[in-house]
């Protein structure tokens, strides 16, 4: 009877064990806290990858709702949600801005050219399909080391004044949109509109 | 006889410059390995990028830092640590750099908050229950038990004598 307390710890312990362990196994040691999540882009100039004399600046992706997308040729997973990306801004309308950034080309040591990047990049999106409205070029990859960025592809949900709410790691697939990106995208959709239209009957009265 | 001990005498000697020439290889590495891109203005600017480059966690591999990997995230923060230094900041300041960016996550020693003290306090904890647990145990059972088995020994003693 004395003893029956004694007895039971071992066992507290290991189911507390089996708790511990079993919820490891759906934790995932890859998801990091965003540090950029609630904050405003930090500040870049850089070119469009397409025409290198467009200068961008975190002034350009406002006022509007954007997916900015991380993304280079040499990335496998970009090529697989390239697709249903094309699909997202032909059917839904949805506004993607990319962040190119390239593998191969050392900064300090570079020996690509960049039409040669430009061709990559061509022919890629004619396989695949565009999703972009267009690409942001980070050259010298400070921007997405800024970021937070790890690889790619990863996405950053923009809002109309410039605040990024969510960084998402990994592809947007049909699962991944209508569980937690879409739902977030189309509220800071309606977001911005009341924004404007409460801001309309202002101008109406100027 | 003589040939025996001359082989053995060779072999003696072909295993110490096998040694020697393997640790010889294995300092030159050691050296090479921050030399091969970088150069820095002072021995200390050099320790600390090494310092550095062992302590930060590269965010996309598994547990490796950004010196071990060749992750392109570890070649570009490697390079970052290197301007940020070359640009003068402290060690510190290098750290609570790449913190703002990657969180805690990126640095190898946790801060000690609400959550991570009871990886410090956990073992403490456990030793010192354990301590009590022993201590009290100890201080309640033996004496009478000790008595009888003196006493039974005693009387197993006497047997034998008789």
């Amino acid at each position: 009877m004395k003893k029956a307390p004694l007895v039971a710890i071992p066992l507290v312990l290991f189911l507390l064990l089996v708790v511990f362990l079993f919820k490891g196994l759906f934790s995932d040691p890859r998801e990091l806290d965003s540090q950029v999540k609630d904050k405003t882009l930090p500040p870049f100039s850089l070119p469009d990858l397409m025409e290198p004399n467009t200068t961008y600046t975190p002034e350009d992706l406002k006022g509007q709702v954007t997916i900015l997308n991380v993304w280079g040729v040499w990335c496998v997973t970009c090529a697989v949600e390239m697709p249903y990306l094309t699909q997202l801004r032909n059917e839904q309308d949805v506004h993607i801005v990319g962040l190119y950034f390239d593998q191969d080309l050392d900064p300090d040591f570079g020996t690509k050219t960049l039409s040669r990047v430009q061709q990559e990049v061509t022919n890629m999106l004619s396989r695949y399909g565009n999703p972009y409205a267009y690409n942001i070029f980070d050259v010298y990859r400070d921007t997405s080391l800024d970021l937070g960025v790890t690889g790619a592809p990863e996405h950053f949900v923009i809002d109309a004044r410039g605040i990024i709410r969510m960084h998402h790691i990994g592809d947007i697939n049909e699962r991944v949109w209508r569980n937690k990106v879409g739902p977030l995208y189309r509220k800071l959709v309606a977001e911005s509109r009341n924004d404007v239209s409460e801001s309309l009957p202002e101008v109406a009265n100027e | 006889m003589s040939t025996s001990a001359l082989s053995k005498k060779y072999s003696f000697n072909f295993l110490s410059a096998l040694i020697v020439l393997l640790s010889v290889m294995l300092m030159s590495f050691d050296v090479s390995a921050a030399e091969d891109k970088f150069t820095f203005d002072s021995d200390t600017q050099r320790a600390s990028f090494l310092r550095l480059t062992a302590e930060l966690r590269c965010p996309m591999c598994q547990n490796q830092n950004i010196a071990d990997s060749d992750a392109m995230i570890a070649h570009d923060m490697r390079r970052k640590v290197y301007s940020l230094l070359k640009q003068g900041k402290s060690e510190q300041e290098v750290i609570d750099y790449m913190k703002a960016r990657y969180g805690d996550f990126v640095h190898y020693q946790p801060p000690v908050t609400a959550a991570t003290f009871w990886l410090w306090a956990g073992p403490v904890l456990f030793i010192f229950i354990a301590l009590l647990f022993v201590i009290r145990k100890r201080s309640v059972s033996p004496p009478e038990d000790m008595a009888a088995k003196l006493a039974k020994a005693d009387a197993m003693l006497e047997q034998e004598k008789e």
